[in-house]
């Protein structure tokens, strides 16, 4: 394999490549993990006021924050504004086009869409952002571990990241899902499993990067502790990296859960998420209840794109080379 | 069409078969002067078979090798006519089955038909599917212990068309013609009565070891997709159709049985059967109104009858054979206490909003689930008391009113829990612990949007009670994985810890719906261990007897009892091709496939 | 570089016998019975008791593994408990179908991505671009099924010009005669990768963009095309391959809902009714392909790299 640390830019070649996307999605870009172009490394590691007001300046970013903000506005503080009753079904009620009491109708156990659309997307950002966290700290803590103390246990720890990642994550995932019963919790811990892998890997490759850099083998020579050295220098270099892996799992996560609702394998009722609406609605795609189909869709989507958006702004602004054509 | 959707992987395709019937209705009848000649229909299916000899080993349980084997090799008695559960008697293998000796001599007269090669179909073929199921023992996909062909003694031929049989027990006429005899076909002994393919044919099922060799051979033959269109053996038919082509993706095609000697040939020339993974699949082939002839639609989209309509279909529907039920595991570690006890199960029925359910979810396609017995499709078998609606209608204070007669403290919307311990009448019950919470896990079969909305609305409307119901909506496969037949002597932790299960239903394996097998001790489908002197004893009455009365009393009792919680029975909903005509009405026994009455009109 | 290989390849046994131990412990993990999954709900103890005598399923794990491992080392993946057909001939069946649908796929959103990630690196910040942008974005978040739907929504049903279904035929010549059947299919699959490839393109290429190579070029007057196909293209392709060579066994799973909704059974729909029937040698034997594949695919696409891009050296 590339020798890490070689100061070239193999450090981060191959041995790090993206990974292939978990659910559906194989070409998923792997976004920060290209092999680097030259230079670009030094550039990284530019002062992090100048890559917030970067981020502050680029549309990009603006406009995926914004979005981000007004659909947690919508679905945590909407349902206490706008009450309804989600957690009995009225048959009678079944498919009430919008209108009256319902301004986005009914669906097919007789809640209210809009109302559902808020308890729905509750569940939806909770989950991106748990499985977001849990795969970011697991990630992050394994890679570096790994990459600090390298040789033999390093090896090892990274065949166990290479055994997972040879299982396309979806395969891992219909495998998991019978093991256990799926609830919110569970359906996290589940989605998390494979995403944490790349997190490792890149950070691993960060740190082997990081690690012959000047400043830390300074650090190392004036007999800084290895803990110190991770706390004071290796994490705040690597979170860039890590922040912008973190957002793109937020919205691979939310559309995963998707897909495996479609498949019948998402949360069980009463519970909802954009997913499971989309994928009931969809059974009445061709009976003209598009107040089913295209809501939780177009929320959906919109929260996906914003969530790629913000990601896609962070990793401009580590590239602050690019700021100066 | 997806007859079986919900009960895919088992033997449910008894019930389902398709038999050498030509148009035995006479609406169908009357307008056949306008047949057109020729023609290929094309049906789509949810899943695909794999076996094509008759009597497949207990091992290989797929439901749709009926489907593939019975247009080629009938069965003896063939139920149903058009839309009436009665047996066709004009177009079964025999003309007549006579009960002497107290019901203990059963005498088969055969029809002087031919199989294909133009050998005459006789009492011998007979004699050689009784002799290889014999020495199959219990293994037999459809084999039920007591039964064929455990309770005949002896067989005998006295002519070419005539077959005695006689039983170790007098049963039933009803029953042994309708649910059993209707489960054997006849084979050609003449040319499968061999034990390796270049072997000559003899006589080697006369003894044991031989009938074992034979059924090695076949059964080892009757496996092998590739060879089925070329094998010579399964050329030789006695049904309308024969196989003409099966491909390894599940498609497979029939063309008429030149040499049928039933009293309805085939105008069509061809039936392609189309293999579709899911009914949205299935329903997006229909709306592009291209290529299929027969579909089926999933209750969910009975809203889209317009528009199929306008492209051109017409809807047929047949009421199911079988039960729809919740059944409750009395052996679960956890809730096999609250379970066991009648007033709870009472409680939770009477939570259920049968009529609702049945004409919102299933759009009034379904009878109300009011006991064992289907009122559409048994008519004559409902009881005055299930017509009635049955001992439990839709009352939530009543449920409220039996917990709190027996020591429940009721939280409506909450968790109700126990608060008089103890086996008094009026208290929970034996096993019931004091602050027991009344919580239920139901697992039921996904892929369903009508069974979705279902268990939701039960779940719901069981909270009104404070019975909390926790849904598990799993795959039909992992399902039956993970529910086992659990009973007093045997609940493994494995296979027992489910609680409430929802397979869709359980079909009746014939066109009388005897409890043998669901609600016995130790029936085959008895999965909760329901266990009851009474109810035994007055099963087989209708086994052995043959009262409407008794009948009646096993019903009534069963559907009082509670060994299963009733829902609604929904009846399939069939889309076909306006133009193709001897298709409605459905017959619900042979899941509405004769399609030898089937022909266009231009 | 012979070193380096020797090495690779020792981490790649290792990580296949890795994936074939993970394998088999959580599929083992699942509740329920595989003998009840296979023989339905009506089978008796008896019947269940054979089952799992005949396909040993009643011996310790451990020797179940071993002597699971020993058949397969011999290209042995035993019979599916569900199908009864060897699982060799059913991947056999099955594989190629994927392969077909997907690599049509991926060819047609490498011809699309390609030139539209330059031509957004060169037109960068521009309202085109950010059109672009935007529209990869969408296609790129919006959940595969619905898109597959919509689709066939549109083509199939109102239009009617369309099949809904992808070609039902078995063999690959049979499935490529059918080509309007292939179209809703692989445009679900392509536009899909059309936005990250697009995506990933178009920032590989801002990078080369920057590089003093591309100023000297241009400085010497090489016309703008040729340095676009001749500097650009052919160095900011490089992540692409890389891209590839990884994307190969995720594709092999990843079909299954295009497979689902268009009516192809596949790999993935193999994967999937083995995954809720308990169906333990389809399970196995196809995540030991598709383990292996992932193994050589990475492999693959690190040599490719090693011989594309000097800068790479192997110590």
């Amino acid at each position: 394999m590339p020798e890490p640390g070689a100061g070239t830019v193999a450090a981060s070649g191959p041995d790090q490549p993206a990974r292939p996307g978990h659910l559906g999605r194989p070409d998923r870009p792997g976004h920060l993990d290209r092999p680097p172009a030259a230079g670009e490394i030094a550039a990284r590691r530019g002062s992090g006021r100048l890559i917030l007001s970067s981020f502050g300046r680029s549309r990009l970013a603006k406009t995926g924050v914004g979005i981000v903000v007004l659909v947690a506005l919508f679905c945590f503080l909407g349902p206490l504004f706008y009450h309804t009753n989600q957690v009995t079904v009225r048959l009678g009620l079944k498919d009430l086009p919008p209108g009256g009491a319902h301004p986005v109708g009914t669906d097919d156990l007789g809640y209210d869409v809009l109302g559902r659309l808020m308890v729905g997307g509750q569940s939806s950002l909770e989950l991106g952002l748990a499985v977001s966290v849990a795969s970011t700290v697991i990630g992050t803590l394994y890679g570096a571990i790994a990459g600090l103390v390298g040789g033999f246990i390093d090896a090892a720890m990274m065949r166990l990241v290479d055994t997972f990642l040879a299982i396309p994550g979806l395969v891992l995932l219909l495998i998991l899902v019978n093991i256990f019963t799926p609830n919110l919790a569970i359906i996290i811990i589940l989605l998390s499993l494979p995403s944490w892998l790349g997190v490792s890997r890149l950070v691993r490759g960060e740190v082997l990067t990081l690690r012959t850099r000047e400043f830390v083998q300074a650090a190392t020579m004036m007999g800084g502790t290895r803990r110190r050295i991770v706390l004071r220098h290796l994490v705040p270099n690597a979170v860039g990296v890590i922040i912008v892996n973190a957002t793109f799992t937020v919205a691979d996560a939310i559309l995963t859960l998707s897909a495996l609702s479609f498949l019948g394998l998402g949360l069980p009722p009463p519970a909802s998420d954009w997913g499971t609406m989309l994928t009931n609605g969809l059974n009445d795609l061709y009976d003209g209840y598009w107040w089913l189909v295209y809501p939780p869709a177009i929320i959906l989507i919109i929260t996906v794109v914003a969530f790629n958006m913000i990601g896609d702004a962070i990793r401009d602004s580590l590239d602050v080379r690019l700021q100066r054509p | 069409m997806r007859i079986t959707r919900l009960f895919a992987a088992t033997a449910a395709a008894t019930a389902l078969v398709v038999t050498a019937a030509a148009c035995g209705n006479s609406s169908s009848g009357a307008s056949k002067g306008h047949a057109q000649k020729g023609g290929t229909a094309t049906l789509a299916w949810p899943a695909t078979p794999n076996f094509i000899f008759p009597l497949p080993p207990a091992t290989n349980t797929d439901g749709y090798n009926a489907n593939l084997q019975n247009p080629m090799w009938p069965l003896l008695v063939y139920q149903g006519d058009g839309g009436k559960s009665i047996v066709n008697t004009r177009e079964s293998l025999f003309s007549s089955i006579d009960y002497t000796n107290g019901d203990k001599t059963v005498t088969i007269h055969l029809k002087p038909w031919n199989w294909s090669d133009g050998q005459p179909v006789t009492s011998r073929d007979f004699l050689f599917t009784y002799n290889l199921l014999k020495a199959a023992k219990s293994d037999w996909y459809l084999y039920v212990k007591g039964l064929f062909p455990d309770d005949v003694t002896s067989v005998s031929t006295p002519d070419a068309h005539t077959a005695v049989l006689t039983l170790n027990h007098s049963y039933n006429p009803n029953f042994y013609t309708d649910d059993v005899l209707s489960t054997v076909p006849l084979l050609p002994q003449h040319a499968w009565d061999k034990t390796s393919a270049s072997g000559a044919v003899g006589n080697y099922d006369q003894t044991p070891s031989g009938a074992t060799q034979v059924l090695t051979f076949l059964r080892k033959e009757g496996g092998q997709m590739s060879t089925f269109t070329t094998n010579p053996m399964w050329k030789v038919v006695d049904g309308p159709w024969v196989l003409s082509s099966f491909t390894s993706g599940g498609a497979y095609s029939y063309v008429p049985n030149k040499h049928y000697s039933g009293p309805d040939k085939p105008h069509l020339s061809k039936i392609i059967n189309d293999y579709f993974t899911t009914d949205t699949a299935e329903l997006n082939a229909l709306r592009a109104g291209g290529s299929l002839t027969i579909g089926s639609l999933p209750l969910n989209d009975i809203k889209q009858e317009a528009e199929l309509k306008a492209d051109g279909y017409s809807l047929a529907t047949q009421p199911v054979p079988g039960v729809a039920e919740i059944i409750p595991n009395f052996y679960s570690a956890a809730a096999g206490p609250v379970l066991r006890q009648l007033y709870i199960r009472q409680a939770l029925e009477d939570l259920i909003n049968r009529s609702q359910i049945a004409s919102q979810v299933y759009a009034g396609f379904s009878d109300n689930g009011a006991g064992p017995v289907p009122t559409n499709a048994f008519p004559n078998w409902a009881s005055p008391l299930e017509k009635s609606g049955g001992p439990y209608p839709y009352s939530p204070t009543a449920a409220i009113a039996l917990l709190k007669a027996h020591g429940w403290k009721v939280t409506p919307s909450g968790t109700s829990t126990c608060q008089s311990a103890g086996s008094g009448p009026s208290d929970c019950g034996a096993g019931i612990v004091a602050g027991q919470p009344l919580n239920l896990q139901l697992a039921y079969s996904s892929g369903s949007a009508s069974m979705d909305q279902q268990e939701a609305a039960i779940q719901s409307s069981e909270a009104q009670a404070g019975v909390k119901i926790n849904l598990k909506s799993e795959p039909f496969n992992t399902l039956v994985s993970t529910v086992g037949t659990c009973n007093a002597s045997s609940h493994p932790a494995s296979t027992c810890s489910w609680q409430l299960v929802d397979f869709g239903y359980d079909p009746y394996s014939g066109l009388y719906p005897a409890g043998a097998g669901f609600f016995d001790t130790g029936g085959y489908n008895n999965q909760g261990g329901y266990n009851s002197p009474v109810m035994n004893q007055l099963i087989q009455a209708t086994e052995y007897g043959s009262s409407t009365q008794a009948f009646f009393t096993y019903e009534d009792y069963a559907a009082r009892q509670l060994p299963w919680l009733w829902l609604p029975d929904q009846a399939f909903i069939n889309v076909y091709k306006s133009n193709l005509h001897g298709y409605a009405p459905l017959n619900p026994f042979s899941g509405g496939l004769d399609p030898e009455n089937w022909y266009f009109t231009s | 570089m012979t070193g380096y290989l020797a090495r690779r390849v020792g981490q790649a046994i290792v990580v296949v016998i890795g994936v074939m131990i993970l394998t088999f412990v959580m599929i083992h993990m699942v509740p329920g019975s595989a003998a009840r999954a296979a023989l339905g709900v009506r089978a008796s103890p008896s019947r269940i008791a054979l089952f799992n005598q005949t396909y040993g399923l009643n011996k310790p794990l451990y020797e179940q593994f071993f002597a699971y491992a020993g058949q397969a080392v011999h290209g042995n993946f035993g019979v599916s408990f569900t199908l009864q057909e060897p699982v060799s001939t059913l991947i056999g069946q099955r594989l190629p179908r994927d392969l077909v649908l997907l690599g049509l796929s991926t060819v047609l959103a490498l011809v699309i991505a390609l030139p539209l990630g330059i031509y957004q690196a060169v037109q960068r910040g521009g309202l085109s671009d950010n059109t672009l942008t935007g529209v990869s974005f969408t296609l790129y978040s919006m959940p595969d099924f619905f898109f597959a739907l919509l689709l066939i929504a549109v083509f199939s049903v109102q239009l009617h010009v369309l099949p809904p279904e992808a070609p039902q035929a078995t063999s690959v010549a049979g499935i490529l005669a059918d080509p309007r059947a292939l179209v809703l299919p692989v445009l679900t699959l392509a536009l899909v990768s059309v936005a990250g490839f697009s995506r990933y393109m178009r920032s590989s290429a801002i990078d080369v963009l920057a590089q003093d190579y591309i100023r000297v070029a241009r400085a010497k007057g090489l016309p703008e095309r040729l340095v676009l196909i001749r500097h650009l293209l052919r160095n900011s392709i490089l992540p692409i391959v890389t891209i590839l060579g990884l994307s190969f066994p995720g594709i092999v799973a990843g079909a299954v809902i295009a497979e689902e909704v268009f009516n192809y059974p596949g790999m993935g729909l193999l994967f999937y009714s083995a995954a809720t029937s308990h169906d333990f040698p389809i399970l196995l034997g196809s995540t030991l392909i598709v383990g292996v594949a992932t193994v050589v695919g990475t492999l693959a696409a690190d040599i490719a790299y090693a011989v594309l891009d000097p800068r790479v050296r192997y110590a």
